[in-house]
This record gives structure tokens, sequence and C-alpha cells, in this order.
């Protein structure tokens, strides 16, 4: 546990004794800050005068603002994640530190578990960011706490499940551009998928002159493969929790995530033993 | 203290470790020697359980490497030939971070770094920026974080390597000192460093282990033979031919690429009178005649020429 603590506090202060935190930091304050912002002056609007926006009645504050703020944060998470992980182990390889780490006696499991949490580290100072402007959305609105703290819960749920995958890039990867480039890459497509399912249809009618038998495997691989593109993306899983409305399978979800992706930095990084 | 038996590592279809086997005994200084690619950083690293042999077992401290990677690496200490060193840090801290990855208690860490930045001369550098350092304080920072936790077992990849000279004779000096409370595994391919430091040399090429002895032994003179340095001036095929034919002589080869000769002839061959006759009667000039001691240089070019099947 020493060790493990050793490795994070020296990651998590790397971050910020060069430009690197206090880029991701800046970056992702401005981000958020603008289009909570925007959307805060909007939504003052239209509780002023709902019919010029086109709505009959005031539209619900969760489901305006809040939710899309949420998922936005995590996105953002996405996007900006990159520069957090991609160093964490292929920095150490690219210079040559990983031989001081694994020639001194650490498990494999405490490096690993030591770098993530210092990008978890990295994940609740953005939290004070999302937190601030929770406080604000509290302080003007009658939404209860408990839906605002769950909301954060749902965002850094969001990063630290990407952050997983980002160590396992990093792992993956010799240096830290190929890496972020990749984490970068990923997130990319994952919020592209997302963007597709939102308006993929629950069927695909086949031609009638196909036998029954392909059509019922055209069907069924449609039916995987919009399961996938619903489902798999980070952000899928955000709204409703965002929200305050809690299924079980969207925290497994986050929660398995991350497990796998630990468990296949941890293979990755032991991988060395029967690989070299 | 350290044990390895018949180490092999293969990288594919290359072996780069062949059936390597050699015992260091407690508090000795033993240097690996060998050129550039022989294998010592792979065995120095499966000593130090960063990569797994392929075959064969090590053992330090009586711990299995394999077995108790981290038994062996709380009692030995690495210096790898690239230091590695988090250049964003700050010498102390880095020293700190160093004692607690290696187990060092938490209120010992500040007197760990300071007992570790004593002993490497490292007083004054310790608020340093390790990227500001030269590259001569940056080794004692690499050997300075080896020596944390004063582990029994030190290895050491080249330390001397891109040092100039003055930051070499006073690394040199710090591995003498520690030798004292250390057992030592030096690799390098500078002879000179290993007739100053060590007590024993095993010598390695192309994977394998083809020398190992005292220096003493290693150095000292070989049965029967006599070895002399002979500076005849004249056409250099025709002075190496005289020298081979003349009774008593094993051996003729140039010195380098100087005007000398190094003749290995028997000891009790009465060789020197009859060399310098022959050179003066054969009408060429004779500068110099002496006997040469063997150097770690010849053992080393025997060795490998050995090794490689080619006469030298």
């Amino acid at each position: 546990m020493r060790s493990i603590w050793a490795v994070c506090k020296r990651e998590f202060i790397s971050y910020f004794t060069t430009p690197v935190g206090f880029v991701i930091v800046g970056v992702y304050a401005l981000l958020s800050g603008l289009y909570f912002t925007g959307s805060f002056i909007i939504y003052a609007r239209i509780t002023q005068n709902p019919s010029s926006y086109g709505y009959d009645a005031i539209p619900e504050m969760e489901e305006w603002m809040l939710s899309p703020f949420l998922v936005l944060c995590g996105q953002l998470l996405m996007f900006i994640g990159p520069l957090v992980t991609m160093r964490l182990l292929s920095e150490e390889r690219n210079k040559g530190t990983m031989e001081l780490l694994l020639t001194h006696p650490l498990r494999d499991r405490e490096i690993i578990f030591g770098k993530y949490l210092a990008s978890l580290g990295t994940l609740l100072v953005l939290m004070l960011i999302v937190g601030f402007h929770l406080i604000i959305i509290g302080s003007f609105t009658p939404i209860e706490p408990v839906v605002l703290a769950f909301g954060l819960v749902t965002v850094f749920l969001m990063g630290a499940a990407f952050f997983s995958m980002g160590l396992f890039i990093s792992a993956l990867a010799n240096n830290q551009v190929t890496a972020g480039t990749m984490t970068f890459g990923i997130a990319l497509v994952s919020w592209i998928l997302g963007l597709m399912g939102q308006d993929l249809p629950e069927a695909i009618p086949a031609p009638d002159t196909w036998p029954a038998g392909l059509v019922r495997a055209a069907e069924m691989v449609y039916a995987i493969f919009r399961e996938l593109v619903v489902s798999l993306p980070l952000d899928a899983h955000a709204h409703e929790l965002a929200e305050g409305i809690i299924y079980p399978h969207d925290i497994v979800y986050y929660l398995l995530f991350t497990s796998f992706f630990l468990f296949l930095t941890f293979r990755t990084l032991e991988s060395r033993k029967w690989r070299a | 203290m350290i044990q390895a038996q018949e180490l092999t590592k293969r990288y594919g279809s290359i072996t780069a470790l062949d059936k390597v086997s050699f015992d260091v005994a407690q508090g000795e200084i033993v240097g690996f020697l060998g050129p550039n690619g022989a294998g010592k950083t792979t065995a120095m690293r499966i000593l130090t359980g960063y990569s797994p042999a392929t075959e064969g077992t090590a053992r330090i401290a009586g711990y299995d490497v394999a077995q108790d990677p981290i038994e062996v690496k709380r009692r030995v200490g690495y210096l790898p030939e690239s230091v590695p060193l988090y250049g964003e840090m700050v010498v102390r801290h880095f020293l700190r971070y160093v004692s607690e990855i290696k187990g060092v208690p938490r209120h010992g860490l500040q007197a760990e770094a300071d007992r570790v930045m004593s002993l490497c001369g490292l007083e004054h550098m310790g608020g340093r920026i390790i990227k500001n350092l030269s590259k001569g304080y940056r080794q004692r920072v690499g050997l300075a974080q080896s020596l944390i936790g004063n582990p029994p077992v030190l290895i050491l990849d080249e330390p001397t390597v891109g040092l100039d000279p003055s930051q070499i004779i006073e690394i040199r000096q710090m591995i003498r000192e520690l030798a004292h409370n250390h057992t030592v595994l030096l690799s390098t391919h500078i002879l000179p460093e290993v007739s100053m430091l060590c007590q024993r040399v095993l010598i390695i090429h192309n994977g394998r282990l083809v020398a190992q002895d005292t220096m003493e032994n290693l150095v000292g003179p070989e049965d029967g033979v006599v070895r002399l340095e002979v500076d005849a001036r004249g056409p250099r095929d025709k002075v190496e031919s005289l020298l081979s034919e003349l009774d008593g002589v094993q051996r003729v080869k140039l010195d380098g690429a100087g005007p000398s000769f190094v003749v290995e002839a028997a000891a009790d061959s009465d060789i020197q009178p009859r060399i310098a006759h022959a050179v003066v009667q054969a009408g060429y000039r004779l500068c110099g005649l002496r006997e040469r001691a063997r150097t770690l240089e010849d053992i080393f070019v025997d060795a490998i020429s050995v090794d490689e099947g080619v006469q030298v």
C-alpha cells in the first residue's frame, strides 16, 4: 500500500511540476465553463418567457441543463483524458525509468494502481471544477443536492473508466505521442458511435427476395451491431445517471469497464516476463 | 552472495546469453568484462529481476530471482547503463522517492537520502533539479539511488561510461570505497577499470563466459612462457619471419599498430640475447628489447580469440 502511495504521489506531483497539469485543468475549466455559462443564461431566459423559445412550460432543469452539462463534462474528459493518461506508463518506458521501477521491490499491481490513482487524483481536481458549477446550479434551483452529487459521481465514473483505458493504451505504446493519439482516436470513434446510436432504427427490413434463414441471420447481426453501438460508448450510460435516475446496470457497466482495462494493463506489464 | 547457474537468454533465434555460470562471494568486487553486445547487460538484467532468463537459475543472498523477485530486489542496488532518472525532480525528492519504493521506514526517509547524498558527494546538490545537473552528477545520483537501503549487493552496469577523466576517477574511487561493505558486480568494457577495481574477472563474449579467475592468476606469468616486447626497425614481414624462426619462439605478433612485436617464447630458452643477435645480424636496427608482463588486454584478446577460434 505504501509503494502504491509513493508511485501515486510522484506521478500526481509530476503533472503539476510541468505545464501539462495546468493546461489540462485550464482547458477543462474553460470549455466546461463556456458551455455552462451559455446554457445557464439561455435557461434563465427560457424561465422568464418559455413561449418565445417554443416551450409551453418551463422545461425541467435536470433534463434541459443538468444532464447535458454533466454528459458534456464526461465527454470533455474523453478528449482531454489522453493528455492525462498518455504519459503514465509509456513515458516510463521511453525515458528508461521503467527499469528503475522494475528493479525495485515493487509488484506490477503496485505500479499500475499507483499510476491509475495518480490519474484519478487529476480527475478529482477536474471534478472540483464540475463541482463548482453544480454548486451554482444548486444555489439557484431547487434541485436536490443528492441529485447533483450523483451527477458528479457519474462524471467521475465516466472519467475513471476512460482513464483506465488510457492507462492500458499507455502500457502498450512506447511513447506518449502514440499513446495519446491512440486514446484520442478511440475517444473520437466512441463519440461518433454514440451519435450514430441515437439515430439507429430498431430494425432494418430485409429485402423480400432473401431466404428466411438469411433474413434471420441479418437481423441478428444488425441487432448485435446496434446493441454494441448503443451500449458500448461511455457516454451512453451517463444520460440517465446524470439526471439522478439510477439503473444499476449503468454503474456496473462503468465498474466492469474500469476493471477490464486495469486487468488488461496488468497482463500487458506482466507480458514482459514471457515476451522478452 | 550471487550464484548464476547456466543462465541462458534467447530473443527469438538470437542467443544473447548461453549457459553462463558463475559465483560471486560476499565482499568481492567482480568485473564483468566483455565487448559491447557480449551479453553483460542481459546477465545483469536477469540478476536484478528486470528480465527473466529463458533457462537457468540465479540466486542472490540465497533468494531465487525468479521465485522471490521482491526479496532479491530488496537486497540489490542496481545502476543501469543509461541512468534512469526523473529529470523534473529535485535530487533530494528523487532519493526520498526511491527510498519509499525500496521500503525504507517512513521516519528514516530523509536520513537515508542524506546518507547516500553524503556517500556520493551530493550534499550541495540536494536542491537541484536533476535535468540541470552535469552528466557526472547525474551518474552520482544514479549511484546514490542504487545505495538506498544499504543493499548488500551492488550491480553496476558501465558506471563510468560517458564521463570525463576526472569524473571517472571520482566514480572509481567511490566504487572502491563502497566495496568495503558491499558485494559488487561491475560491468565494463574498459580494461584498466577492471585492473584497478576488481579482485576477480568474468570475461564474456558472444553470450558465453570465456574466462573467469582472479586478477593475479589471469595477469600472472604463464607457466614456462616469457613475453618480450621487441622494437626492431625493418620490413615488418621479414622481421616477423626472422623472429618466428628462432628456436624456442612460440608466437610472434604485432603490438597494435606500432613498430613493436610481442614475442612469446619458452622461459628457459634464453631468447633475449639471441633475438638481439639475430636482429642486428640481419642488418635491422634494434631500438628496444624488454620483458613485458601479461596485461588484461592480452588475456581479453586471447580469451576472445580462443572463443572465436582465431589465432591473433
